[in-house]
């Protein structure tokens, strides 16, 4: 628990990473109606797929130096000799930033999608959608960013979006199926499952490749 | 002895393109567009290939640290992304005349430009890094994570529906193919995965020259 709330702390006074990709999600949301005509119809028909796409950028932008701090003034390095559970901790790590910055964005996916749309319905479905493939960006720029940990977060975005467009085509999927009504569940399942996959196995991977860059 | 390998590969490939393109009958649905399988099919399952190689080098190297197997990933990378821009290009020029369009944003193809753009990827990831060694470990996670990839493009057809066919030889059905098209097929795969082969080898030793040139047993060799 000291962990987490450490973690939540310290997160929380870095205010520009946490407000930031949510101010960067909204004023996208915000900006969508002026760049098509104001027509309820042609707005609904491209706002989900603008969802997704800025869901993906703000995690993006979230996870830019998620580690570059600790790892300049040493903290990474005094943490992976100190602490034996490294990948739990990076998983912490994680869940809060998700705590942070998914959950809200989350939120206000739920609140755009009701404003456009006006379907409670669909945006009370699409809310955990949302949930679940801001968590799945979370691990996969958290990733990238261990990756490229001192070469910049661009280079970790570019090599690691590629794994992120699979959950996109099932977005896609889903919105159909939500507005349909038919098998969205399964689709939601599938997500969980792939988010259950990436939950276990990233921080792993990722405290791995950390002792790889201090090594 | 690969220089004979790669000729006779060569020589395969060429016989069975001529075989395939000109000695062959025509589709009965699809008319003379179907001849591009003679290399739309080698490109696409080599493309696959290559990248399964690369995730076994990788696990080969992260836990047993053989540093060949570094030097084969790095190796293979740009003949991977090579081939697959192969499997990509004439999978479009072969979409026109079959489906009425060149792109088509359906699984298999969607995935397949996923695992180009992986390979771009672990090529730039690898070229960013000075330390070698962190480079290799580096590139080696990123390959095992990507190969989650491969399976998707293997099953896309059969999760999604696709404009994509499914596959036309496995291992456990008969071949849906007239044999007349399979044996020239066969052939082709057999001729370039020697090329694909011969050209690693060729990539591997020139990655053996530039990481081990200070090393006496090198100057000894050249």
């Amino acid at each position: 628990m000291n962990v987490f709330y450490l973690e939540y702390l310290k997160l929380k006074k870095k205010t520009r990473h946490w407000i930031g990709p949510i101010i960067v999600f909204i004023l996208i949301m915000i900006a969508y109606p002026l760049t098509v005509e104001f027509l309820e119809k042609d707005l609904e028909k491209g706002f989900y797929s603008l969802l997704w796409i800025s869901i993906l950028l703000s995690m993006m932008l979230a996870t830019e130096d998620i580690f570059l701090e600790d790892y300049n003034d040493g903290t990474l390095e005094q943490t992976i000799i100190s602490i034996s559970s490294f990948p739990f901790l990076i998983a912490k790590k994680i869940f809060i930033y998700w705590f942070m910055i998914g959950i809200p964005i989350s939120l206000f996916s739920f609140l755009f999608s009701l404003g456009i749309t006006k379907n409670l319905n669909i945006s009370l479905l699409v809310f955990p959608f949302a949930m679940i493939c801001s968590y799945i960006f979370l691990n996969l720029f958290v990733f990238g960013s261990a990756l490229s940990l001192n070469k910049g977060s661009v280079l970790g975005a570019i090599i690691t979006m590629p794994l992120a467009l699979p959950v996109l085509i099932v977005l896609g999927k889903g919105v159909i199926a939500i507005q349909f009504g038919i098998n969205y569940l399964e689709l939601l399942l599938l997500l969980l499952g792939s988010l259950s996959i990436i939950i276990t196995s990233v921080p792993f991977i990722v405290s791995y490749i950390i002792k790889a860059h201090l090594e | 002895m690969y220089k004979y390998i790669f000729y006779f590969s060569l020589f395969i490939y060429i016989f069975s393109l001529v075989w395939g393109v000109l000695f062959t009958q025509e589709d009965f649905v699809q008319g003379n567009s179907f001849r591009i399988i003679y290399l739309h099919v080698p490109a696409s399952f080599l493309s696959q290939s290559i990248y399964a190689a690369m995730a076994i080098s990788s696990v080969i190297y992260l836990i047993w640290r053989v540093k060949l197997s570094a030097y084969l990933i790095l190796a293979m990378a740009p003949i991977g992304a090579l081939v697959t821009f192969l499997a990509l290009f004439s999978g479009s020029v072969w979409g026109i005349p079959t489906w009425g369009t060149w792109w088509q944003w359906d699984a298999r193809i969607t995935s397949t430009l996923i695992l180009f753009i992986m390979y771009l990827g672990l090529i730039s990831l690898h070229n960013s890094f000075s330390n070698h060694e962190k480079a290799d470990k580096l590139l080696s996670w990123l390959v095992i994570v990507g190969f989650v990839n491969i399976p998707i493009i293997k099953k896309s057809v059969d999760w999604w529906s696709t404009l994509h066919q499914s596959a036309s030889i496995t291992l456990t059905d008969k071949p849906t193919i007239d044999p007349s098209m399979l044996y020239p097929l066969i052939g082709s795969i057999i001729g370039f995965f020697g090329i694909v082969i011969c050209l690693i080898i060729i990539s591997s030793k020139v990655q053996i020259f530039k990481r081990e040139k200070t090393k006496s047993w090198i100057k000894d060799y050249v």
